[in-house]
């Protein structure tokens, strides 16, 4: 198996996601412990001490950014769970969210409470009905259990938790557009500075974690800071809940220890490519991420894959990351001029517009693209996208005009022999298309 | 004080907290579209990048100061990026200077000539949008020229508060469009989105394919539709420019009015009366002196004037508040003594106009009511019966309610029926053709200048105040012979 568990140690059943279920495995006992013991700084501090990682994609450590938050400077905080799942590939959050719908709101109420925050949200994407309802279902019983409202478990803490649905726009899982969204107003991101720790959903301090990230905190406090070090590499520490899709035999969402081969994840637990075709490429972290820093969206190539382990540090060294860790498979065949024509379309009609980079170059990648794939392509077109992907990388408000970037000069660079292919005889160098 | 370095000279910032600001305010250029001193920053046209040394490059506008920062303006990154940048914007927009009414003052065609100055990287078709969709009756947007920099959307928000602009759809796709069931008719200060709109998107139906740009030269102003006094700009044919086939009217004529920005009375804005200026002066003048509704000339009237003026022993004088500062000081230095005075008011709130707001608009809608009532004394209009004289000086007057028997000599710009019931009319210039200032309401003198020549047969008041109280005319009476 894929290593220690941390989020996915206990067994599905139809009744797992509900409160009683989650109170026989242990649930709600870190709470009351704190409530009880502990002073906020200290979770934080606990927090810090774990080297936990944001899930979401940037893999900023969580405790930095908790801090700066100062819980006792009189003004309203806001925690914000973002499960905008919205990368395509990605569906981790997901399975939290059916599943396992207390941990994230046992560890959004000590998060609460370390950050000195009394109304907390999670913002899901529109598409997530299950998701939602379990989500929904079970901040019902927390309330009924007085777990969320005034004074919980007779403590002097009051928290309350907002859900809210989104409407499907893929930049709201981008932190800044996402307040936006729960603001009502256009969902635009927002330029840095100031950072959203300083002002944030309504001019407050914020802290916006993926939905991963929170859900992890419960498991730390339950069981301390030094236990989850041990898991994971040392600069990587944790679990990370990978979603696996494309061309592999078992495709869904596996835990893995951060650390584990990367050849054996994908050809022992998860069965190998389909059909036992040989291994073409794979995007390691969503096509792009929901947070961007660096290099998210490149596409390894088989021969990069063999000898790598599943940790941020060796992903960066390889010119990627772990990203949304949305793992998309792709089997030797594979026209990767069609998969970059999906992943332009897919930037062009997310692209929310706001600043120039993004805006016209995403629809110009697509449309370049577009004709291309339909026999038209010119010689200079491959120039003209390296032109504008490099002019979208880093010189736009958010993450998504990077990404689109990324995801063109990834291409390029690495299957430059087929796009030129693809202009000289006006078709695919593979008979098939994507399946 | 922080000091910042701009291309390695040492720059004092001042009061400013983004390195735009104090560039600019230190006279290094950042090219920017959507950065606007008045509006709040967004940062969405990625023009007006900097090099931050040991930090890359990033937007100006959204750039706080540190103190000992390093910033380059004009490094090989940054001029890469501003080409980039232009190239984008460019992608879909049309280039149809040759017809767009901005071409000449287009902060866009300027970027290109000085950062880009390259043909179109794209070889595809630009993508059409919609031409002309009309946002008010004043308005028309071009949305292939639009580049989305928000400047409009904002300044709907955040100076005017109508809330009438917004963006509809998203991406490349993205339109500015009024809110659902809303016009920009709804804001009385909707011009100014054409003045702050970067390129031609936003056009004045008004000036619209009226006039070149360059063939027009603003003379500073002041709008004196109320008792803000906005300082504006009146624009009209350069000398060199004039058309000899055109008669003098249409060669004076005053195309467009634009704010003088001006931080002690309007700031950067203006109303939409302010903007409709060319009409109020257009209106037909008077320009033939009359007595009793006979032609007279001009010697003539005043002498008539004069003969009105020593037979009359009550005396009232309804004064002018669109008058200047100089002329209400000629009136009472030279007529003062003779009249009872009254500042009345030329023009009344219109029906449907705005009477009075927070941001300009002033419910008295004279331009110099504040500088008469400091000369002559704030009293309410008030005429006794057995008046014998009534100067009327300026509109707005019905003689119907002035008392029967009293003689009425009336000084007036514009060709009206009284002109003909006064006993004696004299017809005297109006603002674009004389020099003066005007008091707003907080007591801020603003000048105007003349842009338009003095018609033929018309007096200013300020001149013909001293011939009517003229010695050898005014005691005896008829001793002008």
């Amino acid at each position: 198996m894929t290593g220690r568990k941390v989020l996915m140690d206990f067994e599905v059943t139809p009744t797992s996601h509900s409160l009683d279920d989650y109170r026989a495995r242990g649930g709600y006992e870190a709470l009351e412990k704190v409530l009880r013991t502990m002073k906020p700084r200290e979770v934080t501090q606990e927090i810090v001490d774990s080297g936990l990682q944001g899930r979401g994609g940037a893999a900023f450590p969580a405790g930095r950014k908790w801090q700066g938050i100062d819980p006792d400077d009189g003004q309203p905080h806001y925690l914000i769970a973002n499960a905008d799942e919205g990368e395509p590939g990605t569906f981790k959050d997901r399975w939290v969210l059916e599943y396992t719908p207390h941990t994230l709101l046992e560890s959004m109420l000590l998060s609460c409470y370390a950050l000195g925050v009394r109304h907390c949200f999670v913002y899901i994407r529109g598409e997530y009905d299950l998701p939602w309802r379990r989500l929904d279902a079970a901040v019902e019983e927390a309330y009924a259990a007085g777990y969320f409202g005034e004074n919980i478990l007779g403590s002097d803490f009051s928290c309350d938790l907002f859900v809210f649905r989104g409407a499907g726009a893929y930049v709201c899982g981008e932190a800044s557009s996402l307040l936006g969204s729960i603001e009502g107003t256009r969902a635009f991101p927002r330029n840095r500075p100031p950072r959203m720790t300083v002002r944030g959903l309504h001019q407050a301090p914020t802290v916006v974690n993926n939905v991963e990230t929170l859900a992890t905190i419960a498991w730390i406090i339950r069981n301390g800071a030094s236990a989850f070090r041990e898991v994971g590499t040392e600069k990587s520490p944790g679990t990370r809940l990978i979603s696996i899709s494309g061309h592999i035999a078992r495709p869904g969402v596996y835990e893995v220890e951060l650390g584990y081969s990367w050849a054996r994840f994908l050809h022992e637990d998860c069965g190998g490519v389909l059909g036992g075709r040989p291994l073409k490429a794979v995007i390691p972290g969503g096509i792009s991420s929901q947070v961007l820093t660096g290099k998210d969206a490149k596409v390894l190539t088989a021969g990069e894959v063999e000898g790598l382990t599943l940790d941020h540090e060796k992903l960066r060294s390889a010119g990627s990351s772990l990203g949304s860790g949305g793992m998309i498979v792709i089997a030797e065949g594979t026209c990767m001029v069609r998969l970059l024509q999906i992943m332009l379309r897919f930037y062009h009609h997310e692209s929310c517009g706001q600043c120039t980079p993004c805006r016209e170059g995403t629809g110009w990648m697509h449309r370049i693209i577009d004709r291309i794939v339909a026999g038209d392509g010119r010689p200079e077109d491959l120039e003209r996208l390296n032109y504008i992907a490099g002019f979208n990388d880093g010189t736009t408000i958010c993450g998504l005009g990077d990404a689109a970037g990324y995801a063109a000069t990834a291409m390029l660079d690495n299957f430059r022999e087929e796009f030129d292919y693809f202009i000289e005889h006006k078709r695919s160098k593979f008979a098939g298309n994507l399946e | 004080m922080t000091a910042i370095f701009i291309n390695g000279q040492p720059v004092e910032t001042g009061e400013h907290t983004t390195v735009l600001q104090a560039a600019l305010a230190n006279g290094f250029y950042i090219p920017h579209f959507c950065w606007h001193p008045a509006l709040s920053i967004v940062g969405n046209c990625r023009v007006c990048v900097v090099e931050q040394e040991g930090r890359g490059v990033g937007i100006a506008c959204n750039m706080p100061i540190s103190d000992g920062m390093r910033v380059l303006t004009d490094s090989d990154p940054v001029r890469a990026q501003r080409k980039a940048m232009l190239q984008f914007i460019l992608l879909n927009h049309p280039v149809d200077c040759g017809i767009c009414d901005k071409a000449g003052e287009c902060a866009l065609q300027d970027y290109h000539y000085e950062y880009n100055g390259e043909p179109a990287i794209s070889g595809d078709p630009k993508l059409p949008s919609t031409k002309f969709f009309p946002l008010s009756e004043r308005i028309l947007l071009d949305n292939e020229r639009c580049i989305l920099c928000s400047r409009c959307v904002r300044f709907t928000r955040e100076i005017s508060k109508s809330n009438v602009l917004g963006l509809e759809h998203r991406g490349d796709s993205m339109l500015v469009r009024p809110a659902e069931g809303r016009t920009l008719d709804d804001d009385p200060y909707s011009d100014n989105v054409v003045d702050i709109c970067p390129v031609g998107a936003l056009l004045s139906r008004s000036f619209l394919y009226q006039s070149r740009v360059w063939y027009l030269e603003p003379t500073p102003s002041v709008c004196p539709g109320c008792a803000r006094g906005c300082t504006v700009q009146l624009w009209h044919r350069k000398a060199e420019w004039r058309v000899k086939g055109l008669d003098e009217r249409h060669n004076t004529r005053i195309h467009r009015v634009t704010p003088l920005e001006n931080p002690r009375v309007n700031g950067p804005w203006i109303c939409n009366k302010g903007r409709d200026l060319p009409e109020l002066l257009d209106r037909p003048r008077a320009t033939q002196a009359l007595q009793k509704g006979e032609t007279v000339s001009l010697m003539q009237a005043i002498e008539a004037a004069r003969g009105l003026l020593d037979q009359a022993g009550k005396r009232v004088a309804l004064v002018s508040s669109w008058g200047s500062n100089e002329e209400l000081r000629a009136f009472r230095n030279s007529l003062g003594d003779y009249f009872t005075s009254f500042v009345k008011p030329d023009h009344l709130p219109l029906e449907g106009e705005v009477v009075e707001d927070d941001l300009l608009i002033r419910a008295d809608k004279n331009p110099n009511t504040r500088a008469g009532q400091d000369l002559l004394g704030a009293g309410v209009v008030q005429i006794p019966e057995d008046t014998d004289l009534i100067l009327v000086w300026g509109e707005g007057t019905d003689f119907g309610t002035l008392p029967r028997g009293a003689k009425i000599l009336f000084l007036g710009s514009w060709l009206l029926p009284e002109n003909g019931h006064a006993d004696v009319f004299i017809p005297i210039s109006i603002q674009t053709e004389r020099r003066g200032h005007y008091t707003n309401f907080e007591g801020v003198v603003s000048a105007f200048e003349p842009c338009q020549p003095r018609r033929d047969g018309v007096i200013d008041a300020e001149t013909l105040f001293p011939l009517l109280s003229a010695p050898g005319g005014s005691a005896s009476g008829g001793g002008a012979a």
